[in-house]
């Protein structure tokens, strides 16, 4: 049995997302219920802001790089979520009784798996989902190294990375 | 008191707190009392102008500040307040 079931439109309106701003990174987050996506919520990359690279959990070493790189290009290898944009649709999804199911990003120039800075934020933010109400969710990446983008669905937890099972709805 | 979860970013200037107990009446004064016990924290949660930066969120029991007062949200005794940085990665 699949972990969630995706629509064929909401994947292509992730990876036109991720089309749409390559060479930066994009995110956003996918919400449903019982498990079926139904809903895309693009949310604005703010990596570049001052300051943005410090309070993200971002470790030491990529904290460097970044400080290293000038605003636009940090969007080319980080994302940090508009946090306004988090709270409105996480207010959406309460208004329509849907649950956050997955966190998606793109990785314009990588493979779409998750990096090691993916993995020490997720594991980080593993204690605060429960603090703002919200689920463990999935973590979607969208890599668009090859010509053909290649999409890919992972949980990951304690550290820990396993493929999730996904359905895809035509 | 109000109960304040400090998120790992910011725990070097709350001596590897994670959580700290302050007296506070609003969000507004919350911040500026923490500035006061941890000097560099107002810096990393607001802007210049005083606003909250765009990479943090704020929750007082599970409700986010921006759907409630923003910094002028009252606080009251036995209130949780959560400081939540932006969800990230690379």
């Amino acid at each position: 049995m699949a972990d969630l079931v995706i629509p064929q439109a909401i994947l292509d309106d992730m990876v036109a997302h991720a089309k749409e701003l390559a060479p930066c990174e994009c995110c956003g987050l996918l919400a449903g219920t019982d498990q079926t996506v139904t809903k895309i919520y693009r949310i604005k990359n703010v990596v570049a802001l001052e300051g943005a690279q410090q309070l993200a959990s971002f470790d030491s070493a990529k904290i460097a790089h970044l400080e290293r790189l000038s605003p636009a290009e940090r969007a080319e290898i980080a994302f940090v979520m508009d946090a306004q944009d988090l709270a409105m649709a996480q207010k959406d999804m309460r208004r329509n009784g849907l649950t956050l199911q997955v966190v998606y990003h793109s990785h314009p120039h990588d493979p779409a798996r998750p990096s090691v800075t993916d993995i020490k934020i997720a594991t980080d933010y593993e204690e605060y989902w429960g603090k703002i109400n919200l689920p463990v969710p999935a973590y979607l990446l969208v890599s668009l190294m090859q010509h053909t983008p290649d999409v890919q669905t992972y949980w990951i937890r304690g550290g820990q990375v396993t493929k999730a099972a996904v359905d895809v709805q035509q | 008191m109000i109960k304040v979860r400090i998120p790992t970013p910011l725990r070097p200037l709350t001596k590897n707190q994670g959580e700290v107990d302050i007296a506070a009446g609003s969000i507004g004064d919350m911040v500026n009392t923490l500035e006061s016990t941890y000097p560099g924290i107002k810096a990393r949660l607001c802007d210049d102008s005083g606003e909250l930066r765009r990479f943090v969120n704020i929750y007082v029991n599970e409700e986010d500040i921006r759907f409630l007062k923003g910094k002028d949200t009252a606080l009251k005794a036995g209130d949780e307040v959560s400081i939540v940085p932006a969800i990230a990665g690379g």
